[in-house]
């Protein structure tokens, strides 16, 4: 087979870049017939059952029993059991994730770097993939990051040696059993490259459950697949980013809570809106309070704090905020230049390095120029 | 140099362009034929370049775009007024911010 010309890398970027941030219920039959052509594509005999599960924490748990390796003191639940109940007898599974993903993945991409040479590969992931690698990447690792520690906390310096000694194991058994999963809607930067080059061959079922569904785990024998997100809210930088909610949310509640990329407790976007100067002064965790911060507003807290500005020129204004215990908040505020709809000008707040000593120094930072260089002739 | 919300454009020399600019790939344009120099995830709000010409970039989220423009173009947004480049070569370089630790995109 011949890869074709980069006839539409534009869109493939713009379908997959959509599937990547899907959110709502799978088609379960129509994903259910991709998984056994995928499974029969691989030169497997069909899964025996296709389980599905209401997010990827409880597919991993139901993975985890399925290979016998669940951490001692685990409460697996009914997500572990419902292999069981499917008739699959649990421990030992043996995993086909190899056969169904790793190798027809290096199979297209050989087929693809053979066919536009090594430049030509590059290039072509510079245009797909490469556009989808960060965000799809950031959040498959959040979730991924999520689901181990909740399954199998990161011990803390004050915890027992014994407790230490036993996350280790138990960390990397929940490790294990991630990795046998297909990551499905977040493997879209490798699927809009081979599609944008019509090479997904035999990649087209596995394009077809990204699609449609969330995570999945192939086992001899057995499916699990995950429904896909009910919520995902990111900001414009594709970060998660909620302040009244979830940022991402699964059908059976596993969720993750984040601001502006910032992970958070559930607990403290319920505070947030009742945020006071003293509390942000009084919280301990410098990330925290930055989130705190930010949501308060710096003009708010500023005015509160009767600040007076460092620096003012063309460019805005530089103003400082004195944290206990930590390297102090500066700020650049700047005015957009362009009007809003109803004639005001809208101001915004970037953070510079604490050595700022200018407004023109740290608008010239955020933009990687020097203060003499930073001479824009025209600003909308 | 010209500023429309948080990209910056610096024009240059065409024999300041570094050499390895050539050897990246042109980026497509979108579906109204316009070069997007800086996407919005949620909004798809764009500042995109109309007139002829190519852009390259440079892999990663900090990566420098190189805009090329024979003919001078228009740079175009939302929620931003229009700028008009002259022709030549320019630095596209998006806005960050500073985080103890770390740095991010700015996304207005």
């Amino acid at each position: 087979m011949v890869v074709q010309q980069l006839s539409s890398p534009r869109e493939a970027v713009a379908r997959w870049r959509e599937v990547a941030a899907g959110t709502g219920p799978a088609d379960r039959p129509a994903v259910e017939r991709a998984v056994r052509a995928a499974y029969r594509a691989a030169g497997l005999a069909e899964p025996s059952a296709v389980l599905w599960f209401g997010s990827p924490l409880e597919a991993a748990l139901a993975a985890l029993a399925l290979r016998g390796t669940a951490p001692e003191g685990l409460p697996l639940g009914p997500a572990a059991a419902a292999p069981a109940t499917a008739g699959v007898r649990p421990g030992g599974a043996v995993s086909v994730r190899e056969a169904i993903r790793t190798r027809p993945w290096e199979a297209a991409r050989e087929r693809v770097h053979a066919d536009l040479g090594a430049s030509g590969w590059a290039e072509l992931w510079a245009l797909t993939g490469g556009e989808l690698w960060p965000q799809t990447r950031a959040l498959s690792g959040r979730i991924r990051d999520a689901v181990l520690d909740r399954l199998a906390p990161a011990p803390t310096e004050d915890d027992e040696q014994e407790v230490r000694d036993r996350a280790r194991p138990a960390r990397a058994a929940v490790r294990l059993a991630l990795l046998d999963g297909v990551l499905g809607p977040h493997d879209a930067p490798w699927l809009a490259a081979f599609d944008a080059v019509g090479a997904l061959g035999a990649l087209a079922p596995l394009a077809e459950i990204a699609a449609g569904a969330g995570w999945w785990w192939p086992y001899e024998g057995v499916a699990l697949v995950c429904e896909r997100p009910t919520e995902l809210h990111r900001d414009e930088a594709g970060r998660l980013d909620r302040a009244d909610g979830p940022a991402l949310a699964y059908p059976d509640g596993f969720a993750l809570h984040a601001w502006r990329g910032m992970p958070v407790p559930p607990e403290f976007l319920d505070g947030l809106a009742g945020v006071t100067p003293e509390r942000i002064r009084a919280e301990e965790n410098a990330e925290l309070r930055r989130v705190m911060l930010e949501y308060y507003g710096y003009e708010r807290y500023l005015a509160d704090s009767g600040a007076e500005p460092l620096h003012r020129d063309e460019t805005g204004v530089l103003w400082r905020i004195q944290l206990p215990d930590d390297e102090p908040v500066v700020m650049v505020e700047v005015v957009n230049s362009t009007a809003e709809p109803d004639g005001t000008f809208r101001t915004y707040w970037l953070r510079v390095p604490p050595s700022t000593r200018t407004a023109r120094a740290g608008v010239a930072w955020t933009f990687g120029v020097s203060e003499a260089d930073y001479r824009p002739q025209r600003e909308t | 140099m010209y500023r429309q919300g948080d990209v910056l454009i610096v024009p240059v020399e065409e024999s300041a362009v570094p050499s390895v600019v050539a050897g990246l790939p042109a980026r497509p344009r979108d579906p109204r034929g316009r070069l997007v120099l800086a996407l919005g995830e949620v909004t798809g709000h764009a500042h995109a370049v109309v007139g002829p010409g190519e852009l390259r970039r440079e892999a990663g989220p900090f990566g420098t775009a190189w805009l090329r423009l024979p003919e001078g173009g228009r740079v175009v947004h939302e929620e931003h007024a229009v700028i008009a480049l002259p022709k030549g070569w320019y630095r596209v370089v998006r806005q960050r911010e500073y985080t103890p630790g770390a740095v991010r995109v700015v996304a207005d």
